[in-house]
């Protein structure tokens, strides 16, 4: 994992340099630069060093917790957390929501493979794994926001307008329609690896011999199939999860829900590198902890594997 | 030839009896057939050329689906129904040539990873792990960006597979590892190296061709899922704005949602339906194609 994430650290910073000099993007808003302000800048940013000492003064700063300064001049750090906790926000409730709603359909899909509730549901969960995420926000947002007019479009709180009258429900009300869009992407995922798993499963020996030993039925599916089929959905999912993480900028942008993804893509937009610097980096850790937490809990369920 | 002279069902005959008896597998190629079709001759058959605002200056502007312009015209004149046609061939391209790319990239780098032992693995599978715990869609947004404002104008979609590509392999070649982590350790591999063949021997002709089922499936789901990251990257206004795409169709339709509803549905329902077919028939391939299922 150290390896892992020195070689991600490494390739953040160069991609910040090859991106281009911050003190240009600086100068392209100043009429006209004081050369002292400019060589002030040019050490503030380490740029009179080689880089591999920038690189050196880059890292020591971030194992300092110190992300530098975006070129709106805000400290990079202190952002990234309020954005990193909305879209965790909205990422951790469609989760848990996918994960409660899909094993049981996955699960009962398996056990009744071919029939028509199993038919409608693995067509479901293809559409929705077919589908652009933003683009059934998009959707969303004309029926419920536009048409219907019952829940906000935008944004993660109401400025002047609480809707449903509360903070608290207002809250609610802005979380339903994007939630709603991921539950339902990440949901077909889920069904349809639970239920591929599922048959699998089914189809062993032990499973038989359960049922040859007089269990119940939900005894065999639950204790025994479903026990056995989920330890590689757990992998998918703890990936899945940290890949998430990045926010998926397209629906955050949609929803103009001020997340991780919906900053990157300004910042990107604007080629404010200590920023985009910062996200990346922020959230590459955070990847690389949710692959860890996955391995620990795969363990945990799997007597199997066990960690060195 | 057995004695009789008979030829024995080959694999790939094998599969292709069982892919054809798979309902959903077969509605995919389908899907998968018209839109190449519709890659073809679409701009022969668009009404406009693309990025054509000459409904503008007949006063159709922002006008709705009608039989005139079957989906409608955006605000700047564009018609949206040519744009889609148009917009086929250009989300294939991006969609086949970035699987195409990834997938050699990935067979490439998972292969010997998987294969070799010591230093050579130990770099390979390292390198994988980095661009796998990369946030990949941000870094290409932030890619697309620089390049296309600094250093390669006018490289079009290209531009965007390579970045894609560059991006998008650590999955396949984690997949690929595997397989050969699971492969090399057949009889028929030994066999191969106690008759003296050399590794890349070994590797590329007997090991590959064992794993090229999975191969194929990852390939075909690749090309609904590329065509799913382009749709995003020009969504949010990091493609390539002089050549009709699906996403760019979306962007363009974005800030007009609360009137010009036909400019988001149309260029949307085309995705859908065409990576729909992509991982139909995916599907259909991983099902015909898996040894374990075979009668």
């Amino acid at each position: 994992m150290i390896p892992v994430f020195l070689g991600v650290a490494i390739l953040t910073f160069m991609i910040g340099n090859a991106a281009g000099n911050p003190i240009n993007l600086i100068r392209l808003g100043l009429r006209n630069p004081n050369p002292a302000v400019l060589d002030a800048l040019r050490h503030y940013y380490h740029l009179d060093v080689p880089v591999y000492e920038r690189f050196v003064f880059w890292l020591w700063d971030l194992l300092h917790g110190n992300l530098g300064v975006s070129i709106s001049g805000r400290p990079v750090g202190s952002q990234i957390w309020s954005w990193a906790w909305t879209t965790m926000e909205l990422q951790i409730t469609s989760l848990i929501l996918a994960i409660a709603i899909g094993i049981p359909i996955g699960v009962y899909s398996a056990k009744h493979q071919y029939s028509k509730a199993d038919y409608v549901i693995t067509s479901t969960a293809i559409f929705g794994f077919s589908m652009p995420t933003f683009w059934l926000g998009i959707i969303l947002i004309i029926i419920f926001s536009y048409d219907l007019g019952w829940l906000p479009s935008s944004g993660a709180s109401g400025i002047s307008f609480a809707w449903w009258g509360n903070p608290f429900l207002d809250q609610i009300a802005h979380l339903i329609l994007p939630v709603a869009v991921l539950t339902y992407v990440g949901l077909a995922t889920i069904v349809r690896l639970v239920r591929a798993n599922m048959l699998d499963v089914l189809r062993q020996d032990y499973i038989l011999a359960a049922r040859a030993s007089g269990l119940s039925d939900r005894a065999v599916t639950y204790r025994y199939a479903l026990r056995n089929a989920i330890s590689p959905i757990i992998t998918i999912i703890g990936l899945g999860f940290g890949a998430s993480l990045a926010g998926a900028p397209a629906t955050e942008t949609t929803f103009s829900w001020p997340g991780l993804g919906y900053a990157f893509t300004q910042a990107a937009s604007n080629l404010d590198i200590p920023l985009v610097q910062g996200i990346t980096i922020v959230i590459t850790i955070m990847v690389l902890v949710a692959n860890l937490m996955t391995d620990i809990v795969y363990a945990s369920l799997d007597p199997r594997v066990r960690i060195d | 030839m057995n004695r009789l002279g008979v030829r024995g069902a080959s694999q790939w005959s094998v599969a292709w009896r069982r892919f054809r008896r798979n309902k959903s597998g077969i509605i995919g190629g389908a899907i998968v057939l018209f839109f190449i079709t519709i890659a073809i001759i679409g701009p022969s058959i668009a009404p406009y050329p693309p990025r054509s605002y000459a409904p503008l200056y007949q006063g159709d502007a922002g006008q709705p689906p009608s039989l005139k312009h079957p989906f409608g015209v955006e605000e700047s004149g564009i018609d949206v129904y040519s744009e889609v046609l148009d917009g086929a061939r250009n989300d294939l391209y991006v969609g086949l040539a970035a699987s195409l790319l990834t997938t050699l990239i990935g067979v490439a780098i998972g292969a010997l990873a998987g294969y070799f032992e010591g230093a050579v693995s130990e770099v390979l599978l390292g390198l994988t792990q980095i661009f796998f715990v990369f946030p990949a869609l941000l870094l290409i947004l932030l890619f697309a960006r620089v390049f296309s404002v600094l250093v390669f104008k006018g490289l079009g979609l290209t531009l965007i597979v390579l970045i894609l590509s560059f991006f998008g392999w650590s999955g396949v070649s984690l997949i690929i590892r595997g397989e050969t982590l699971r492969v090399k350790e057949m009889e028929f591999v030994q066999a191969a190296r106690s008759l003296g063949a050399g590794s890349m021997r070994i590797l590329f002709r007997h090991i590959v061709p064992n794993i090229l089922s999975p191969v194929i499936v990852i390939a075909t789901l690749g090309i609904a899922g590329f065509i799913l990251t382009e749709v995003a990257v020009s969504f949010l206004g990091f493609g390539d704005a002089n050549t009709p795409t699906w996403g760019l169709l979306l962007n363009e339709g974005f800030p007009f949602i609360r009137t010009d509803w036909w400019v988001s549905l149309f260029p949307g329902l085309a995705v859908v339906v065409c990576v729909l077919g992509f991982n139909l028939m995916g599907d259909g391939l991983s099902d015909a194609l898996n040894p374990r299922l075979r009668e």
